[in-house]
């Protein structure tokens, strides 16, 4: 429930920004829909809507197996800011 | 014929003639198999999210093409047995949307490259990627 208040108010936000199609190869934005660790935030917390949802679930799985987004996230070498190298 | 993009991760080893080389070398297996190339995105050399064959980068590219189905298994067959490409992923663009977004980056893409001092932003930050490798 703590991890649920950091979402004040809960509205679709690929709605908003009236997103048609979801690109995979376009790492910001899977980025909104992602965990600190990389995993798939579930819709009650992020707000989306069930449509865009379920684009951003296929991109996210496909990003991950061409590399642009790892499945998981190295918990022994601990960086800062562990992909701010990787572009776009 | 359907519409498709195929996106393909070349070794970062590869000069830039070798690199050429692959890419009209995919081209062609393209083109043989009966697709029609629309556009080609080349995203430069980044950095990979994971280890893929103890390589660290990789360099990506992108083609949008129309081809019959049929041509899609032997693409991807000729594909596997290329050394250089560590990483394909064809995918298939269906309903009005996703056509929709197809034909968008086809036409974003074709004019970036009629007009090559175009200033759009995703240009300007693949540019020393790709001269670096």
């Amino acid at each position: 429930m703590a991890e649920k208040r950091k979402f004040a108010r809960k509205y679709c936000k690929y709605c908003e920004a009236k997103v048609e199609y979801v690109d995979y190869k376009d790492a910001k934005i899977l980025r909104h829909s992602l965990s600190e660790r990389y995993k798939i935030m579930p819709r009650r917390l992020t707000g989306n809507c069930k449509r865009h949802q379920e684009m951003v679930e296929l991109a996210i799985k496909r990003a991950r197996a061409t590399a642009i987004i790892p499945y998981v996230i190295d918990t022994k070498k601990v960086v800062a800011v562990p992909f701010e190298q990787l572009q776009q | 014929m359907r519409h498709y993009e195929l996106l393909v991760v070349l070794k970062p080893t590869l000069s830039v003639e070798e690199l050429q080389a692959k890419q009209t070398f995919l081209k062609e297996i393209l083109e043989k198999n009966g697709a029609v190339i629309a556009a080609k995105l080349e995203m430069g050399t980044r950095k990979l999210a994971y280890q893929i064959d103890k390589f660290e980068r990789g360099t990506y590219t992108v083609f949008y093409f129309t081809a019959p189905t049929a041509a899609i298994a032997e693409v991807e067959r000729l594909i596997r047995i290329t050394e250089e490409c560590i990483r394909f992923m064809t995918v298939k663009f269906e309903n009005q949307k996703e056509l929709g977004f197809w034909t968008k980056q086809v036409e974003k893409l074709t004019k970036k490259s009629d007009v090559s001092a175009a200033p759009v932003k995703e240009i300007v930050e693949e540019q020393p990627v790709t001269t670096e490798a």
